[in-house]
């Protein structure tokens, strides 16, 4: 939804808008049929990007014998001289309707949307034909005019569906101002304090106290800080604020619900005691025979006691003696409800378990994490701060290894540079000099990577306190019969193979999304890379947003990141929340369905999976702002009474035909979700067959038989479904609808296929359309001879 | 060892093309010189060229030195290098492609002679022996007369059999030795 499509009237009733959805046939026709229908074709040469693949000029020619269509091709439509081109052919009446070929759609529909709003067209009669990353980028290495062939046919069904599509306004839904933050890193800690100031907001975490990992840091890089004291500050700021709700040990159980309005299920674990009683007075501690009852750590925040059960004996000592009647053994797992209209995921990282790499011999004594290595020396210290090897001495040998399960591409270990371990293994290395001066510290890495301010000299800093520096990966660590520990290694620079002995070695794992990263993308309906990172909207330019508008993300769970990168992020999703939550309403699409006959069978009410349709007066009546458009009642109604409103029947037929009007090929039917996934594939210039047409639709459950059947009829060799949307409530009848479409498309003989891609699954996605390609290719060419062979018999029966 | 500097003329691009071509070359030219197959390798001492070093000047089509290079023939092919490359990429497969391509060039140093010994025994009697391996290689390497001494004393503590085993019927192997000749030829 755009931005530029503010809604009609800005407090749009409910009631008004079920009487708009529930229109009859004719209006629909009505509406489709006004105006002269003057469309204005234009594509973009992007450079050489399309035009180097496509012959845009041929398309053009065959473009124009249409009396309706105008065409005009551009070097860059994007830029204002392409766009002024267009707003000044609105202006002067020249288009009316208008379809442009360029880029995905995700780049710039909202840009030429709202230029169409500023020339006085609306924006749902403008359209983008994605012939870059779905045609020139991934058909360059074939003949050009197969590329151009597919082009002329995908704008053809584009001009022929823009026909008749009705100039819709988004409806607008009150938004909840209330944001919930998951994780109480030093990202989550920061977003929920700069939005406290002018919302609400939960913040919640999984542990039981906050700070994430930088409660388990020692000092802090590049500065040298001490990090508990920069970050108890911010912690007892949230925990006295009375704008945040802090809930620790909590996780979300369910989502419901759509953006700017959620209705969300948390589970929060037993802690046995509660924490607004509990004044830490250390009394039950004492009397626990079984050490069951403890404070996490001296400064956790919320400062209270918590218990073990898996050594709690139940004797109920701790309950008796405690002063403000704080504990109750019986606590069980609970789950509150909360509606929010935001929600911000910081989540976090966590280390790869290294115990993967054979050669490294991890776990051993003496060979550590840096995670762990950082705790020791940190307010989570179980040795009172000391540095100490499993002998309870200190390592007057340490020797760092990097990148360990890093920048592998094997499959084994992570491909990504997990950025900050270059920093921090040379702060642990200036620690321990700092703890002993003639001790020895030695790094090992491939590239130091020191980029940004204050690096390169912290770098400079280490080398001059005496830290040694190997550049190789360390090929062995094998510990010793004596407690020390051998590594072998090859010093790249000099190309000669050494080993030392260490008392300790610390490796620095590759830091990956927290478990259960997914899982909270799925709920919320956004996506992850390969990497298991969340996605942003836009890399560069919309760093916190995602691509569902109502959530954010912020810190490490984008990517591994320092402080300070966290801490910037937190602030920047903050806005991008207030931003969001600031305009009071959020726009929702306005492809819904349109009930336009109805027998009372109630049979698409059934059907629904959210709750929005309803019988009333014998009649199904829709609530647009619990619909999602799923789709799922048109094939529901039995007497083919419901329609996705621009994603009807004959509108999805009618551009059918426009795209196999030139040739045969293979009809891929894909959802938004999985669309991207061919994006990337494209960016990425993955090649598969121009024979493949991707036509992009809401959900591949508005599909029928109806639909299938025309695209074969219209010369389909093949039709694919390709769905992308993670939501179970979809995705459990997928198969169900699968099987339907194949049995009542039966007759054509022509293959049917369904699969299901995340967006990360991009190369996946084009092994598949090539695969298939070639499938009902061959299938093809066998039925053309068969009914060559027996010209008389009916091949179809 | 002398370093010469590398100039545009040391440096071979339809080299690199013909190894990149093969089923191991396609990941040669993502190596990022880490040098955990290096400090992997069990006998890299013994190479004139550690198995990153052969990788990179792979990369760099230098090809007379990599054709040349001991490292190839003295690559146990332990696999250790392979297994633990973070990129993928298999040095001890690399050394096998670079193998033959360095026979086909007519390169000659002692360990392609010995290689051919080697080759040429099992071809005849279907089993090593480390006699005739000896005495054989000796020939076409007149250095080998230093070693006589040693040769002697383990003959007397019988570590160096006289006797010479043979498979009973070599003309099967030697029919695979055919094949394996012919399809170098195609490739
Ligand atoms: C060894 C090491 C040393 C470092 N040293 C430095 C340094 O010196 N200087 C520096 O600038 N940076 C340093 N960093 C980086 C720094 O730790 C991170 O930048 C910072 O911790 C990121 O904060 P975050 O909030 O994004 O993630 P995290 O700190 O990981 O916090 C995420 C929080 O979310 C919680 N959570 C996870 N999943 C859920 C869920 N499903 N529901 C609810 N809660 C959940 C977690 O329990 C955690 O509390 C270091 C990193 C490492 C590994
Ligand atoms: S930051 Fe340094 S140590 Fe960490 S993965 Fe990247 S290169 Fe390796
Ligand atoms: S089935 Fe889907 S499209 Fe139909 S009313 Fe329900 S949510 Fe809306
Ligand atoms: S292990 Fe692989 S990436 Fe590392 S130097 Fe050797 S070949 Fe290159
Ligand atoms: S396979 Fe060859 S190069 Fe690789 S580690 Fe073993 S001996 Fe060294």
């Amino acid at each position: 939804m755009t931005e530029n499509e503010q809604p009609l009237v800005k407090e749009q009733k409910e009631e008004t808008i079920r009487k708009e959805s529930t229109i009859d046939k004719s209006a629909i026709e009505e509406s489709a049929k006004k105006g002269s229908k003057k469309i204005g074709v234009y594509l973009c040469r992007c450079g050489g990007n399309i035009a180097d693949a496509v012959d845009l000029q041929a398309v053009a020619d065959n473009l124009k014998e249409d009396k309706n269509v105008i065409v005009n091709i551009q070097d860059y439509l994007c830029s204002s001289v392409g766009q002024d081109k267009i707003k000044n052919d609105i202006e002067k009446g020249k288009v009316d309707r208008v379809v442009i070929g360029s880029c995905s759609p995700k780049l710039h529909l909202e840009t030429f949307r709202g230029m169409a709003k500023n020339a006085g067209l609306n924006p749902r009669l403008l359209e983008i034909t994605n012939i870059r990353e779905q045609a020139s980028w991934v058909h360059d290495k074939e003949d050009k005019t197969g590329v151009t062939s597919k082009v002329l046919g995908l704008i053809k069904g584009a001009a022929a569906r823009m026909g008749s599509i009705e100039p819709l306004s988004p409806l607008a839904k009150t938004l909840v101002d209330r944001t919930l933050v998951i994780g109480g890193g030093i990202a989550g800690i920061t977003t929920a304090l700069e939005l406290s100031d002018s919302h609400d907001v939960i913040l919640i975490e999984k542990k039981p106290y906050l700070g994430g990992h930088m409660i388990g840091l020692s000092k802090t890089f590049p500065t040298l800080d001490c990090s508990q004291c920069i970050l108890t500050p911010r912690m007892v700021a949230v925990h006295n604020n009375p704008r945040i709700s802090m809930l620790t040990q909590t996780q979300v159980a369910d989502v419901q619900g759509s953006p700017g309005d959620y209705s969300i299920t948390l589970k929060h674990s037993p802690r046995y005691v509660d924490i607004g009683k509990c004044i830490n007075c250390g009394a039950c501690a004492r009397k626990c025979p079984t050490g069951a009852i403890f404070l996490p750590f001296a400064q956790a925040v919320p400062q209270a006691y918590m218990i073990d059960m898996s050594k709690c004996s139940n004797c109920g000592a701790c309950v008796k003696i405690c002063p403000r009647d704080a504990i109750n053994l019986e606590e069980k797992e609970e789950t509150s409800a909360i509606a929010v209209g935001a929600v911000a995921i910081a989540t976090g990282f966590e280390p790869i378990d290294p115990t993967f790499i054979e050669e490294y011999n991890y776990p051993s004594p003496n060979i550590l994490t840096a995670i762990e290595f950082e705790e020791m020396l940190s307010a989570k210290s179980k040795t009172g701060m000391r540095l100490q090897k499993a002998d309870g001495t200190f390592p007057n040998r340490v020797a760092f290894v990097l990148c360990a399960g890093s920048r592998d591409f094997t499959g084994k270990g992570r491909k990504h540079c997990s950025k900050v371990c270059c920093i921090y293994s040379q702060k642990q290395a200036q620690l321990v000099k700092k703890m002993k001066e003639d001790s020895q510290a030695w790094i090992f890495y491939i590239d130091m990577r020191s980029g940004g301010r204050r690096f390169e000299e912290f770098y400079h800093h280490t080398q001059e306190k005496g830290v040694n520096y190997v550049r190789g990966k360390v090929a062995e660590i094998l510990p010793k019969s004596d407690g020390t520990l051998m590594v072998q290694y090859e010093d790249t620079n000099l190309g000669r193979k050494g080993r030392e002995i260490f008392d300790m070695v610390i490796l620095c794992p590759a830091l990956i999304p927290s478990t259960g990263t997914k899982e909270i993308a799925d709920k919320l309906g956004v996506s992850i890379g390969d990497d298991g990172f969340i996605e942003e909207k836009h890399v560069k330019l919309d760093p916190v947003n995602t691509l569902n508008q109502s959530v954010f993300a912020a810190g490490c769970v984008l990517g591994p990141k320092d402080i300070h990168d966290s801490v910037t992020e937190g602030i920047s999703a903050a806005h991008k929340v207030s931003q969001f939550l600031g305009k009071g309403m959020i726009l929702i699409p306005p492809e819904k369905p349109v009930i336009l006959e109805c027998n009372g069978c109630g049979d698409c009410v059934k059907a629904c999976p959210y709750n929005a349709l309803a019988l009333e007066g014998g009649k199904a009546l829709l609530s647009p702002l619990a619909c999602t458009g799923c789709g799922i009642c048109v094939p529901a109604c039995p007497i083919k009474g419901i329609e996705i409103r621009n994603f009807t029947r004959d509108q999805v037929k009618a551009q059918l035909q426009g795209i196999l009007s030139e040739a045969p090929g293979v009809i891929v039917f894909i959802d938004p979700y999985a669309y991207a996934a061919a994006d990337i594939a494209g960016v990425n210039r993955k090649q598969y067959s121009s024979l493949v047409r991707l036509v992009s639709i809401p959900s591949v459950h508005i599909l029928d038989a109806d639909v299938v059947n025309a695209a074969f009829e219209y010369g389909a060799t093949g039709v694919m479904l390709i769905e992308g949307i993670t939501d179970e409530k979809l995705t459990s009848r997928s198969d169900d609808l699968y099987k339907k479409l194949k049995k009542d498309t039966r007759k054509h003989k022509k293959p049917i296929r369904y699969s299901h891609i995340e967006t990360a699954q991009y190369e996946k996605l084009t092994d598949l359309l090539n695969v298939f390609a070639s499938q009902a290719g061959a299938k093809a060419q066998k039925m053309s001879r068969k009914e060559e062979i027996s010209d008389k018999e009916d091949p179809v029966s | 060892m002398k370093k010469e500097p590398i100039i545009p003329e040391s440096r071979d691009p339809a080299f690199i093309e013909q190894v990149i071509k093969t089923p191991v070359g396609e990941k040669i030219p993502t190596c990022m010189q880490c040098g955990i197959c290096a400090g992997s390798c069990p006998v890299s001492q013994e190479m004139d060229y550690s198995p990153r070093e052969l990788v990179r000047m792979v990369q760099l089509g230098l090809k007379k030195e990599v054709l040349s290079s001991s490292t190839i023939w003295i690559c146990t092919t332990c696999f250790s290098c392979s297994v633990r490359c973070p990129r993928g990429i298999h040095p001890t497969e690399l050394m096998e492609t670079l193998k033959p391509i360095a026979i086909a060039e007519g390169i000659k140093n002692r360990n392609v002679k010995f290689d051919n010994v080697f080759s040429d025994v099992i071809k005849t009697n279907g089993r090593a022996s480390e006699f005739l391996l000896i005495s054989k290689y000796s020939l076409t390497e007149p250095g080998m007369i230093k070693q006589l001494p040693f040769g002697l004393s383990m003959m007397v503590k019988g570590k160096l059999p006289l006797s010479i085993q043979r498979m009973e019927n070599t003309r099967e192997l030697e029919a695979i030795f055919n094949l394996g000749e012919k399809s170098r030829e195609k490739k």
